[in-house]
């Protein structure tokens, strides 16, 4: 019994360890070349589950990308998160790093809203968005 | 099982540690900053990112960076705000934005003196070797001058607040006098009364 206990200590302190007193969950969406999208990493399965990419769109404008991309609340709820643009280039380095804010988005039940970017430099050709509660 | 029992101690004291709520540490500097109403950090990167993309995106001006990277001066931007705000940190993020982009390129204003002396310097001080010093009447002139102005209307009552900001870019062709863009970027913030504080 004292054993199982003190397993369940250090479990305890090993997961507390690991995500330390972290409240924020960020989802990273990527785009891919044929135009769909997907998750690819979420400490919470929350928001994740609450919001999809409903549609996205690129462009070069010039030679800098533009992007856009339709963010969909699925859930029943008000939905307040923060929304983030990355931009890679072509070998997967991020291209100006905190060059863009977390930008502070509110969708009502079961609508979209639309968010675009444009590239900082024309270096880049991906992009991934982040969003975080 | 002494093994584990100081693993379990280790581990839940650096939870503790961890959770120990420090007083000073970092954060991340993008982060949506919502300390008060008045103007802040994530309303000065909103305008930056707002005004830079609407201005390379506009099409004559894609049109005209295709072959070329037109030289641009920035003059001040007008504070019409009730709050003291250093617009000149809005433009210099915007300048530095449009830098990298790779479609403009910059005069700075704000190091002519800088630069006379230093000019001065290389020609009359005789320590520098008249073949490799920088001459006189050499530097490019500016096409076009980045100015604007920034306004607020801010609004109160028993239990709420609310701050609209306007910011307002615009560029014009100093040869022509022609305002070549203009761009704007709007905020609006709320707060309850207990948290009001400009």
């Amino acid at each position: 019994m004292r054993r199982v206990i003190l397993n369940t200590i250090a479990l305890a302190g090993l997961s507390s360890f690991i995500v330390g007193c972290a409240v924020n969950e960020t989802a990273t969406v990527t785009v891919n070349d044929d135009g769909t999208t997907q998750i690819i990493e979420s400490n919470s399965g929350l928001l994740s589950d609450s919001l999809s990419i409903v549609d996205t769109k690129t462009a070069f404008v010039g030679n800098l990308l533009k992007a856009q991309a339709s963010i969909k609340n699925d859930s029943g709820s008000q939905l307040n998160f923060q929304y983030k643009f990355k931009w890679l280039d072509k070998n997967g380095f991020e291209v100006a790093i905190d060059g863009r804010p977390w930008q502070p988005l509110s969708i009502t039940p079961h609508e979209s809203k639309t968010v675009q970017g444009v590239a900082p430099n024309p270096t880049v050709n991906s992009f991934k968005i982040l969003v975080q509660d | 099982m002494k093994l584990i029992q100081l693993f379990a101690v280790v581990l839940m004291g650096l939870m503790l540690a961890s959770c120990s709520g420090k007083k000073i540490q970092y954060g991340d500097a993008t982060a949506v900053e919502t300390t008060t109403l008045g103007f802040g950090s994530t309303d000065l990167q909103s305008i930056a990112a707002k005004l830079v993309d609407d201005l390379v995106t506009f099409p004559p001006i894609v049109q005209m960076t295709s072959t070329r990277r037109p030289v641009v001066f920035v003059d001040k931007i007008k504070n019409k705000t009730t709050e003291h705000i250093d617009t000149e940190s809005i433009t210099d993020t915007v300048q530095t934005k449009l830098l990298q982009s790779g479609k403009f390129r910059f005069v700075d204003m704000t190091a002519v003196k800088a630069v006379q002396e230093q000019l001065k310097f290389q020609m009359d001080s005789g320590m520098v070797d008249p073949s490799k010093a920088a001459a006189f009447g050499k530097q490019t002139g500016a096409e076009f001058m980045l100015y604007g102005n920034m306004s607020s209307i801010v609004k109160r009552n028993s239990d709420a607040q609310d701050v609209y900001y306007k910011f307002t870019l615009k560029l014009v062709n100093l040869e022509s006098g022609i305002m070549e863009w203009a761009g704007e970027k709007e905020i609006r913030k709320t707060g309850e009364k207990s948290f009001m504080s400009l």
